[in-house]
């Protein structure tokens, strides 16, 4: 095994400082939801951290995961710190391709077998192998074959985690989850189309410093950033409670900036730290932007029946169910005053 | 009169201030030897063998709130919750449940319902018959609009059927099918009290004339206590000048067919009356002074007769309004208080409300309604068949301290009713405490003030 | 499928469908029943305007029973009027109307929802207090009466907790709420509640045959 630089050395080398990098530190306990007594300790993890091997695997997706990571306007520190982990293999971004590609994959699981992790974005498809393939490799096979030996994986986007736009009905390629075929592996869902960077690195960050899995909830989502929901968060939430509510996207409730609940903001069922950590270093979310919320870190968030429909809104199935239904109403009320009437037509026959 | 001929078995009690028959020694309130299963099946089938729309609408609507125990006389009187009127029907709500609501056959499968037991009607027989005089109060106060006094005249036809009618009823009711008349009046009692009164009062009775406008009826209560009705009613046909006749096979107004609950001779009565009125070519039937008389011809008659009526039919204090209000009949004015008992069937039931008031002003008297009076009255307590059943006299007479505060707070000096079985309660129970009302008839004063006719 | 899908989904879609069938079903049930025609010659018009007149009139209490009534009453129409408004006035279900029925209105802020929810709830509990000690009440009461009563103020109750949340994830709260409308859509057509539609064919019934005879309605 060869020796790597701890991440301390390379942050150093790239000119981070000491102050900025305790900086995010601390930031990435409060998202951890970790007393800043922890700070000291996620930093001298952090510093001392060989920089683990990491697996990503793209698989159907849109690669706006991986530019939510590396597009940002100045280098960041979460740019940093994952340029600083041992990514071996990413087809998206490395320049080796094909066969030289697959066995820079190969050399990385078997040097670090047990211990890497496979990070993966986009959703496999079941219904036909050649849909995606890689090198050849069905994707299905790479996914199988990579995670065998992988420490867990963390399913980036929704599509990974979710099956996502992929999986979104009819489902032509018939999209699954990492979570839909692994199951001997801890799975880390970090759901977002895209995710936040932030949330990203901090569970990286979480995994080197604590070599522990974050706590998860029942989607298999990180508790300290998908906890609440927009809605919760949401700075528009006074005005939900005052009832003020922009009917449409020109009026004076959307020019005020009032609650877009009634324009379909999915905030109130969604689970995700937008409204706190924010998007493009800090600087705003959708709502913000006067965008409802589309849900889109939760589950089948694409055929939730409209991203305009308010939430409160059920289905109520077709019009031609409600009319047999009422039919029916109508048949069994009329059978059921004719036997009446039978019987107490029989009744007075009978005396 | 004799009561000679009379079944001694149901021997008539002439003596006290309202007329019923004897109280049997030993209670014994169930006819014939059906056995107690088959009474209860009897009793549920023939409730709702007649539920229409209506009755259906109101049985499933009721929402439980209990304010109709307010409008009963009987729950006001007593503060004893077993009166509240819709109570009075529970049991039959399984009946309905079972064989006529929308979902019956899901209470016949699984059995929803508790089954009624004949220990359960026999206790119901007390809150269907002794305690509710069909006067339609409670009707009002229902927040959903339901007739509770139609729906116990319902399950009075089940009651019937099952043979759990109250003793007294039952008996008057079986003399009235047989006889004529539940007081034993023949038409040969008739025709005697009829010729009585014409000598006593000298005026011109009209008796079994062919052809006639109007056909007048009689209750066995005024045959019996207030023959004077005879004389009244004559004298004020006569001053109009009307074609009229008594007719002695067709004379009897009240039916103790409805009363007791039994539809076949409800039926059989009242076609008495259509036949009789038919035959004369009657263009109006005026029927006395009784309450469920305007009932039984007025809006039921019609039903039972199975088409329109050939004619008309009238109360008598609408005819008086009507001939007082054309000019027809002229009075003298009459310088006293007077107060009047609404008789539940024809004014509030009967929307006949207007006339004795009409009749009241051409008299010129100092009318003082009585407090919540009206449409509102509070009943004698007398009504429905109530004062016939003697073990219902204590809760009567307790009951009927709420009329006679009603009438002591107007401080007239008069009572005035148009309701022969009002009449007797009020003097049975006017007996009963000394009180110092006597209900005197409506009809009598304005024949007792008649003007003469210009010379 | 998550809770809240099954309740926005198939749950309340099958409530739907059995209010539906079981309103129709006891309504009709009713009205197919024989309505034997009424030959008495009329003192006046009866009929739908008599049943129209009734259905109105019998809203108000007759004077001569306020006294008697008066707790009760209130009381009920307080209930009513707070049902009305938390179903009708609260905004998210005016946007839920809207997306069924296609009509919008204006609402009332949450906060006015949140109180007059309090207040329909506080008189639910008088209600039901009344109903447990007044002998009356006692004695006339059965199984649909408390159940019903249960059933009408567990949607208002579990819409109450949303905002208070008691730490319980708010899809969580919606589900549960969605789940105690459906009950209530379930329960209504077979029981008492029923009232909501059968009080105009009862209060119909009486104004059509007694308004004819000009009787007291």
């Amino acid at each position: 095994m060869k020796t790597t630089p701890t991440l301390g050395q390379v942050l150093q080398a790239r000119g981070v400082s000491r102050r900025g990098f305790l900086k995010y530190c601390a930031t990435t306990a409060s998202l951890l939801a970790l007393p800043p007594t922890m700070v000291p300790r996620i930093a001298a993890a952090l510093e001392n951290a060989r920089r683990p091997s990491v697996i990503w695997l793209s698989f159907q997706e849109c690669t706006g995961c991986t530019e939510s990571l590396t597009r940002s306007a100045s280098p960041t520190l979460e740019g940093l710190i994952f340029d600083s982990i041992s990514l071996d293999y990413h087809h998206t971004l490395q320049a080796a391709s094909g066969e030289a590609a697959e066995a820079a994959r190969h050399a990385a699981m078997e040097e670090n077998m047990g211990s890497y992790l496979v990070l993966v974005d986009g959703s496999i498809p079941l219904g036909n192998p050649g849909f995606s393939t890689i090198a050849g490799i069905s994707n299905y096979d790479m996914l199988m074959d990579t995670v065998a030996g992988a420490a867990a994986v963390v399913a980036i986007g929704s599509c990974a985690s979710f099956g996502g736009i992929p999986g979104a009905y009819p489902n032509p390629t018939g999209a699954v989850s990492v979570r839909d075929l692994v199951t001997d592996k801890p799975i880390i869902n970090v759901p977002g189309c895209p995710p936040i960077p932030m949330v990203i690195t901090a569970v990286l960050a979480q995994f080197l410093t604590f070599n522990q899995l974050p706590e998860l909830d029942k989607l298999g989502r990180p508790k300290a950033f998908f906890g609440q929901t927009i809605h919760d968060r949401c700075y528009r939430r006074p005005f939900y409670e005052q009832g003020l509510f922009a009917e449409s996207f020109d009026d004076e409730g959307a020019r005020k900036g009032w609650c877009l609940y009634k324009l379909g903001c999915k905030g109130p069922i969604t689970y995700n730290a937008c409204a706190t950590v924010k998007w493009n270093q800090g600087t705003s979310f959708p709502i913000e932007s006067g965008h409802p919320c589309l849900g889109c870190s939760e589950p089948d968030f694409w055929d939730g029946g409209g991203f305009y429909k308010p939430v409160s809104t059920g289905d109520f199935g077709s019009g031609a169910a409600l009319a047999g239904a009422a039919a029916a109403g109508v048949a069994l009320g009329v059978a059921a005053a004719a036997v009446s009437r039978r019987r107490q037509a029989k009744t007075i026959k009978e005396g | 009169m004799s009561t000679s001929e009379l079944d001694v078995k149901n021997a008539f009690d002439m003596e006290s201030k309202r007329l019923s028959i004897k109280a049997p020694e030993i209670r014994y309130d169930k006819q014939g030897d059906t056995p107690d299963e088959e009474r209860v099946q009897k009793a549920m089938l023939h409730f709702v063998k007649d539920f229409g729309t209506a009755a259906a609408a109101y049985l499933d609507s009721c929402i439980h709130c209990g304010m109709c125990a307010e409008a009963c006389h009987y729950y006001v009187a007593t503060g004893d919750p077993k009166y509240t009127p819709i109570w009075k029907l529970e049991p039959f709500k399984q009946a309905y449940k079972r064989e006529a609501s929308p979902f019956a056959f899901f209470y016949r499968k699984f059995g929803l319902k508790k089954k009624v037991t004949v220990e359960e009607l026999e206790e119901w027989q007390h809150l269907i018959y002794d305690s509710c005089t069909v006067c339609g109060r409670c009707s009002l106060i229902c927040p959903m609009g339901i007739d509770i006094a139609s729906l116990v005249s319902t399950a009075r036809h089940g009651m019937f059927k099952a043979g759990l009618v109250p003793h007294e009823l039952h008996a008057v009711a079986e003399r009235a099918e047989i006889d004529g008349s539940p007081l034993g009046v023949t038409p040969k009692v008739f025709e005697e009290r009829l010729e009585w009164m014409e000598d006593e009062h000298d005026v011109e009775i009209n008796l079994n004339k062919d052809k006639a406008d109007i056909l007048v009826v009689i209750s066995s209560i005024e045959i019996q206590k207030y023959p004077a009705a005879f004389a009244a009613t004559a004298k004020v046909l006569n001053a109009v000048g009307e074609s009229w006749t008594y007719r002695s096979d067709g004379f009897e107004a009240t039916n103790f067919g409805l009363l007791s609950g039994n539809l076949d001779w409800q039926r059989d009565i009242s076609m008495r009356i259509i036949d009789a009125a038919v035959k004369v070519g009657a263009k109006m039937v005026l029927l006395p002074e009784c309450g469920h008389a305007y009932m039984a011809l007025r809006w039921m008659g019609a039903n039972m007769y199975g088409k329109p009526l050939p004619f008309k039919v009238r109360h008598v204090s609408e005819y008086l309004a009507d001939v007082l209000n054309s000019g027809k009949l002229k009075v003298k004015k009459v310088d006293k208080s007077v107060t009047f008992h609404d008789p539940c069937q024809i004014s509030r039931r009967g929307g006949a409300t207007q006339a004795p008031r009409d009749i009241l002003k051409h008299l010129g008297v100092d009318l003082r309604e009585l407090p919540n009076g009206g449409d509102y009255n509070w009943c004698c307590g007398g009504g429905g068949g109530v004062v016939t059943i003697h073990r219902a006299d204590e809760l009567r007479y307790k009951v009927f301290k709420l009329k006679m505060d009603q009438v002591e707070a107007t401080e007239a000096e008069t009572l005035l009713s148009s309701c022969a079985n009002c009449r007797q309660n009020f003097d049975d129970c006017q007996n009963h405490y000394d009180w110092k009302y006597t209900a005197d008839s409506l009809l009598e004063l304005v024949a007792d003030n008649l003007q003469e006719e210009k010379a | 499928m998550d809770l809240l899908e099954l309740a926005r989904g198939p749950v309340i879609q099958i409530a739907v469908y059995v209010l539906l069938i079981g309103s129709l079903w006891r309504l009709l049930g009713i009205l197919f029943l024989q309505q034997k025609p009424d030959f008495s010659e009329p003192r006046q018009a009866g009929g739908l305007r008599g049943a129209l007149k009734v259905i109105w009139t019998r809203a108000f209490t007759a004077p001569v029973f306020k006294k008697a009534t008066v707790y009760s009453k209130v009381l009920a129409y307080t209930l009513h009027i707070g049902l009305f408004v938390t179903i009708f006035f609260f905004v998210p279900h005016i946007v839920f109307f809207t997306d069924v029925f296609g009509v919008s209105w204006p609402g009332l802020p949450n906060n006015v929802i949140f109180l007059v929810g309090v207040i329909t709830v506080g008189v639910a509990l008088a209600l039901l207090i009344r109903r447990i000690t007044h002998p009356v009440l006692r004695l006339i009461s059965n199984f649909d009466d408390y159940f019903s009563w249960f059933v009408t103020i567990l949607p208002v109750v579990t819409g109450l907790i949303m905002p208070i949340r008691f730490g319980v994830r708010f899809e969580t709260l919606l589900a549960i709420h969605i789940f105690s409308v459906a009950l209530l859509l379930v329960w209504l057509p077979f029981s008492k509640l029923a009232h909501t539609f059968l009080v105009f064919v009862s209060r119909g019934t009486t104004g059509a045959i007694l308004e004819r005879r000009g009787a007291k309605t």
